[in-house]
Parts: C-alpha cells; sequence; structure tokens
C-alpha cells in the first residue's frame, strides 16, 4: 500500500495537472482580485484615508472573495461524469482525499495571492519588502486555515442544489478569527512594525489553521460518503 | 417512550414554561429592585441573559446532536439537533435584539464590534447555514449528514463566545452569577429573578424542542407512507 505522504501527493497533483491545463479557476481568481483592486480605488476617496491604512484589508477581502470563487468549485470537476464515485473507490483514505484538494488549493491560492500583493503594490504603492517575510508567514497560515475550511464546506456544497451560493453562508462566519488576527497581523507589518509585535496573532493563526486541518481531516468522510 | 407521550411531555412543559414566563416578566416589571447605576434599562439584563443562555444549550444539544448522529446514525438524533437549531434561533433572535436595545441606553450605540455580540451574530447566521444545508438537498440522508458535520464545526465557535469576553478587549459586561473568583455578585432578588428567568426558558426550550421533534417524526413518517404507497 502506498505511503499516506504519496496518496496525497498523487492526488495534489492530479488536481494541479488538471489546472495548469485548463487554467480555468486561476484565471478567473486572478482576474478578481486585479478588477477587486482596481474597483476599490473608485470606491474609496484617498483624499481622506491613505491606502497604506487600508492595504492589509484591502488584501485580506479580495483572497477571501477572490479565495471563495476558486474554493467553490473545488469538487465541480468530480461532480462530473462520475468521477466522485472513482476517486472514492481508488485505493485511498478519505482523509488524504481532503489533504489532497487542501494542498491543491493552497498551491492554487498562494500563487493568485502573489498576484494579487503586486495588484496592491502596484496600484496603492504599498512597500512588502521590509517584512516581506512576516507578511508571507501570515498570509500563508491564514490560506491554511481558510482552504481547510472552504474545502470541507466546498464538499458539502457541491452536494446541494444551492451550490457556491451557499459557501460564503457557511463559511464567512467561521473565518473571523483569521480576519481579525491576519489582517491586523498584516496592518502591523506595513507600519514598519517589528515581526516580534505579531507573534502572538501568527500563533493564533496557526492554532486556527490546525484546527481547521483536524476538522476537515476527521469529517470529510461524512460529506462524500454515500 | 411514544410519539404521543413524548406530545403529551411537551405540551405539560410548554404550559409550565409559559406560565413562569409570565411570573418572571411580572417579576422584571413589578418586583425585583431598580439597580442603581444603569437605572430601569438593567431590567431587560434578565430577559437577554435567558434568552442568550437557551440559545447557546439549543445549540450544545445541536452539537451534541450531530456527533452523536455521525456516529450512532439515529435518525432520532437527527430531528433533536434540527428542533433544537430551530429553538436555538428564536431564543438567540431574542438576545440579539434585547442587547441593542439595551447598549444604546447604556452605550449610547445601537450596535457596537463587540467581540461577544459579534460572535453571537456569527452563531446565529452558521445555524441557518444549518437548517438552509438540510433542505438544500436532493437526497434526505445527504443532508442530515451535512447538517450534522456543520452542527460539530460549528460548536467550536460555542467556547470562543464564552471566551472572547475575558480573551479580546471587550464593553460587554462581566458575567456576574457564574464566576471564577467567588459567588454570585447579584444581589438575592435579582439572582431570584434571574434564576426564574433562565428556568422558565429553558423548559419551554425543552418544550420547543420536543414538539418540533414529534412534527419531525410525524413528517418523516407521512414521507415514508407516501414512499410506501408508490
Amino acid at each position: 500500500m502506498r505511503s499516506y505522504v504519496e496518496e496525497v501527493r498523487a492526488l495534489a497533483a492530479k488536481d494541479l495537472r488538471v489546472e495548469f491545463r485548463t487554467r480555468e479557476r486561476f484565471a478567473s481568481m486572478t482576474a478578481f482580485v486585479v478588477l477587486s483592486a482596481l474597483l476599490f480605488n473608485y470606491a474609496v476617496d484617498w483624499t481622506v484615508v491613505s491606502p497604506q491604512d487600508l492595504a492589509s484589508a484591502l488584501i485580506w477581502m479580495i483572497i477571501v472573495l477572490g479565495g471563495l470563487l476558486g474554493l467553490g468549485r473545488t469538487f465541480e470537476l468530480e461532480k462530473e461524469d462520475g468521477a466522485m464515485q472513482g476517486l472514492l473507490v481508488a485505493p485511498v483514505r478519505r482523509d488524504a482525499l481532503f489533504l489532497g484538494k487542501v494542498v491543491a488549493n493552497c498551491v492554487l491560492l498562494a500563487a493568485v495571492e502573489v498576484i494579487a500583493l503586486f495588484a496592491v503594490a502596484l496600484f496603492f504603492q504599498v512597500n512588502f519588502i521590509p517584512n516581506g517575510l512576516p507578511v508571507a508567514a501570515v498570509l500563508g497560515l491564514g490560506t491554511v486555515g481558510f482552504v481547510a475550511l472552504g474545502t470541507l464546506f466546498s464538499g458539502i456544497t457541491a452536494g446541494t442544489r444551492m451550490g457556491e451560493t451557499l459557501l460564503p453562508v457557511l463559511l464567512f462566519p467561521l473565518l473571523v478569527p483569521l480576519v481579525v488576527f491576519g489582517a491586523s497581523a498584516t496592518s502591523t507589518l506595513l507600519a514598519g512594525f517589528p515581526a516580534t509585535m505579531v507573534y502572538g496573532s501568527l500563533r493564533l493563526l496557526g492554532a486556527f489553521s490546525l484546527l481547521a486541518l483536524a476538522c476537515g481531516m476527521a469529517l470529510f468522510r461524512y460529506i462524500v460518503e454515500e | 417512550m411514544t410519539l404521543s407521550s413524548v406530545r403529551r411531555s411537551a405540551l405539560v412543559l410548554g404550559i409550565v414554561g409559559v406560565v413562569l414566563t409570565l411570573v418572571f416578566h411580572w417579576m422584571v416589571f413589578f418586583w425585583v429592585s431598580t439597580e442603581a447605576i444603569l437605572g430601569i434599562s438593567q431590567r431587560i439584563f434578565y430577559i437577554h441573559v435567558a434568552g442568550m443562555w437557551s440559545g447557546l444549550l439549543a445549540f450544545i444539544v445541536v452539537a451534541l446532536c450531530s456527533a452523536m448522529y455521525l456516529w450512532l446514525r439515529d435518525d432520532r438524533l437527527d430531528e433533536v439537533g434540527r428542533a433544537a437549531a430551530e429553538g436555538g434561533i428564536v431564543f438567540f433572535a431574542i438576545g440579539l435584539t434585547s442587547g441593542p436595545l439595551w447598549a444604546r441606553l447604556a452605550w449610547g450605540t445601537w450596535w457596537t464590534w463587540e467581540p461577544r455580540l459579534t460572535l453571537s451574530l456569527l452563531a446565529f447566521f452558521i445555524y441557518i447555514g444549518y437548517l438552509l444545508v438540510r433542505n438544500a438537498t436532493d437526497n434526505p440522508e445527504k443532508g442530515k449528514m451535512y447538517a450534522a458535520v456543520i452542527g460539530l464545526v460549528a460548536a467550536v465557535n460555542i467556547p470562543l463566545i464564552h471566551v472572547s469576553v475575558y480573551w479580546l478587549r471587550s464593553l460587554h459586561p462581566e458575567p456576574v452569577v457564574v464566576r471564577a473568583d467567588g459567588p454570585p455578585a447579584l444581589p438575592p432578588d435579582m439572582l431570584i429573578t434571574l434564576m426564574t428567568a433562565l428556568l422558565a426558558w429553558t423548559i419551554l426550550l425543552a418544550s420547543l424542542i420536543l414538539l418540533r421533534y414529534t412534527a419531525g417524526r410525524l413528517e418523516s413518517g407521512t414521507d415514508n407512507l407516501a414512499l410506501e404507497g408508490g
């Protein structure tokens, strides 16, 4: 029997290969985050607030909304032609199936986040370089928690008539701790404070992400059960 | 226990709950003494706390039933969970409307981003999602399973609501009844009024859950008969 890591890797690689060939989710998510940043420019009166003050809020909101766009379609491919049945009869553990989806979604969202950061830096003259690594750590931990919960709930909404419209109703209330600690840490780092100031937020983001991963791994098998 | 005996118990509990509700409202308006600093506006505290208490209690029932349902696959557990979610939404709605009414007088604003208030509103929406998912599936068994998963994940939120008043900087008054550092800090008449309110709405919640459970069981019984009859 193949090792657990090998199962996760194979499943994630399968999803990423499909995405690399079609680029459907990546293209729509990227367009969404860039256009959101652009629209945001016209929605705010910059003579009243400075772009730097709103940068962390903007980053987190476009990542959450753009991510939602992609996460909602996590199981879209499996819904067609009984592909989900094929995955379920494959000799892989259910939690490995979940982790494979999470890894693939994390890679996809991380790629979109890089473009989102470039867009925000370019449009609003925000400099991420001085605290680049800590900002990446905050976004990375936040992404894992967001994707873990999003993938679990996407599995649920894929099985309902309401589909993607239900995803934000289920997901947003649970994302609040993530946005609170993620956005405040990003804001502190963008203001030029040292990384030691955000260790508390990083720990809480890590705990949230671990909890989300554990919930997903434990409960995913129930939502794909026939 | 047959369905008719469950319904009878629910009706008895319902009558007791309604009578106690009338009694505690009488106590709130005519009997309990007025708080020295907050004045007459503090009287809404009894309704607010009882509403939030019953709402949280209902959601703990949802979490327990969800976990048990995933384990045992007993439809009765799912029915109790659904009934508790509906009851909890009603009581949380009371808590969430009475809170801002009091806040307008005490804090000068209808709404503030106070952590416990915010998390209570979020919990309210999570359970709206819990009920939406159940009704949005073509296969009812799937709907039950999805709802149980959401009920369990949402349970993680309930302890957060309780600890957030300490954890984050908060405007919310600190607990005056169950305190880590000593006995209740309420005068006896206020404590008696609060306990009556808590008892009244706990009994009323139990009655609502049992009534909704009975209705749910009858509904699924009718559905099964319709399926058998073709």
